[in-house]
């Protein structure tokens, strides 16, 4: 095999290069807040709270492309599953005995609910799947068939809940005020807990036999079942784990926004597609970086250029980062297996 | 017999890639399987480890009946495999990698056995925190070898593991095969350095097409026109 010449040098440059370019980021951020001040100050906030949804919706991603190396189509649908399971619960009044924390245990109910159609998923996509490693309907058929459950489910809640975007109320909007700046509370609890989730998802592979089987599966299926790994038991955690990514992205989009829609979860799913290839395929800081990237470039250029403007500026710079470092941000050489 | 394989048969679809094949390996043995390209010897030591599933014959192990275990229900019971290509997983740390020696393992000696792996290659404990992938050929043989040891094996399966290493190294990968055997772990090591196998092997086998077409005593098997005429392809 010729896998150790290509990946022999590569020690410190590519650790060294992601720390710049996050540096020249945060300089750019400082320069816009010194010019801009507290209005500019704001917007960083709110990106960032943008960001960290598209953060774990873009981990969810990175988690099936570096473990199964498959683009799981359904993930928007199950973020969308998560707002609009809540939403029905609420407001056909199943939890009006839970009172004023209706809306929480709606919103975990949602993403319990989403774990298991994402299990239901990954039946179909790789349980019964018989083809093996290497053939090429190995990938074509899980990915076609997550694009098959995108709209089985999308239309089921449309069937069931109609098409109308709806309100979902929080009760409490305490706002905390900090050097001038309003930060939500229910905003800045979701940014804690987004950051929470991808930190222990990212301890858990660093640092876990677990992850380390996971880390294993990614680069070599053959591999990880030569040293014990009963890569048939792995695949769903994989699916468990996305599901409980995107649910509590949804829970979190809905919480932040207090919209949810049978198709909340399209332009999510796309700016999270966007920014785990803007930080690098299968990279777990590429997932955290692009997401947070996305989410302030799309608040910025509302602010500075207008709403029109955001897929415009948002995919320009993908195709921009493309060209310079088609690998992403954060991403090694080798595009797609192997690198979590 | 630690290892008794009777009568194994392996297909790949139409491909027939091992044929009947019928071997042992004592407990404190070096046997060899010799052969030349696409003669079934990895096919033979895959099903032995439980990564492909044979379609016929039957396959003992420490008086057990392994056949139907999963490639995990062979390690816990002490069989491991040093595949071909060595298969080091490159992006995991050269520590890590041992640790996934021992997945199968849920006794507490997992740690004081990867120290005592770093004692005996000093090269490995210097590295153990960089990526696999930095290593040489050399090392990265010694952490298969090594990842395969944190099994506990009684029998260690080696698929051509002199393949690409210089004739020193080699001499020294021969040294340790040696020294596992004398530490009472059975060797299974398929090779296609003929001398060498068959200097530290007590027997030996030749394959051939699928078929075990020649075996005997090591010394038999050395002065062998056979061998010479299997390694041409015309037996
Ligand atoms: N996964 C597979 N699918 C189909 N055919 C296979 C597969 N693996 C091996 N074969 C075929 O089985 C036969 C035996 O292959 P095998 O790899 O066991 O030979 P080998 O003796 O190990 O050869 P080498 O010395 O080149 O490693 C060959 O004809 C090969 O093409
Ligand atoms: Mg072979």
């Amino acid at each position: 095999m010729s896998g150790t010449a290509a990946t022999l040098k590569k020690p410190q440059a590519a650790l060294s290069r992601p720390v710049l370019i996050g540096a020249a980021i945060v300089a750019a951020l400082a320069v816009a807040v010194a010019i801009g001040g507290k209005v500019i100050a704001q917007q960083i906030v709110s990106g960032l709270m943008l960001g960290a949804i598209y953060m774990t919706v873009a981990m969810a991603f990175t988690l099936t492309i570096g473990v199964l190396n498959f683009l799981n189509f359904t993930i928007p649908t199950l973020f969308m599953l998560t707002g609009m399971v809540a939403w029905g619960l609420v407001h056909r009044g199943f939890l009006s005995f839970a009172g004023g924390w209706a809306w929480l245990l709606a919103l975990v109910i949602g993403v319990a609910v989403t774990v298991v159609a994402s299990l239901i998923v990954e039946r179909f996509t790789f349980r019964y799947l018989k083809t093996k490693h290497g053939d090429a309907t190995e990938h074509a058929i899980p990915l076609v068939s997550s694009l098959g459950f995108l709209l089985i489910f999308e239309h089921l809640v449309l069937i069931a809940m109609g098409s109308e975007a709806q309100r979902f109320q929080i009760p409490f909007k305490a706002d905390i005020h900090f050097f001038g700046l309003v930060l939500g509370g229910a905003q800045l609890l979701s940014l804690a807990l987004a950051v929470a989730i991808v930190a222990v998802l990212t301890y858990v592979l660093k640092h876990t036999r677990m992850g380390r089987a996971l880390r294993t599966i990614a680069e070599s299926p053959d591999t990880a079942s030569l040293l014990g790994v009963d890569v048939t038991r792995i695949v769903p955690v994989v699916f468990v784990l996305t599901g409980l990514l995107a649910g509590v992205a949804g829970a979190l989009f809905t919480i932040n926004y207090g919209d949810v829609s049978p198709f909340m979860g399209d332009h999510v799913g796309t700016k999270a597609i966007a920014a785990m290839v803007l930080g690098g395929l299968g990279s777990i800081w590429g997932a955290i970086a692009g997401g947070l990237l996305v989410g302030l470039t799309e608040t910025l250029s509302i602010h500075y250029f207008g709403g029109d403007s955001v897929q415009m500026v948002v995919w320009g710079l993908l195709l921009a980062v493309i060209i310079l470092r088609p690998q992403g941000l954060f991403g090694t050489a080798s595009i797609g297996k192997g690198k979590m | 017999m630690l290892l008794e394989v009777e009568a194994l048969d392996v297909r790949y679809g139409r491909t027939h890639a091992v044929r009947g094949v019928s071997l042992g390996v004592g407990a404190d043995e070096i046997v060899t399987v010799l052969g030349s390209n696409g003669a079934g010897k990895t096919s033979l030591l895959r099903a032995l480890q439980g990564l492909v599933v044979p379609s016929g014959g039957r396959v003992i192990f420490d008086g057990h009946d392994i056949t139907k275990l999963s490639p995990p229900q062979r390690l816990r019971r002490n069989l491991a495999l040093v595949p071909e290509g060595r298969q080091i997983v490159l992006s995991l740390s050269v520590h890590e990698n041992l640790q996934m020696g021992a997945y199968c393992r849920d006794d507490g000696g997992v740690d004081r056995d990867i120290d005592a792996i770093y004692d005996r290659f000093p090269n490995l404990a210097a590295r153990r925190a960089m990526p696999a992938s930095v290593l040489s050929g050399g090392e990265q043989q010694m952490l298969a070898i090594s990842r395969a040891l944190l099994a506990r094996p009684k029998l260690m399966m080696l698929d051509e593991p002199s393949l690409g290493l210089s004739p020193l190294l080699v001499e020294r990968l021969f040294g340790l095969i040696t020294e596992l055997r004398g530490e009472g772990i059975a060797i299974l090591l398929v090779e296609q350095n003929t001398h060498m196998a068959l200097e530290v092997a007590s027997r030996g086998l030749v394959m051939e097409l699928g078929r075990v077409v020649l075996e005997g005593p090591a010394q038999e098997l050395r002065q062998s026109d056979r061998l010479a005429a299997a390694y041409l392809g015309h037996a």
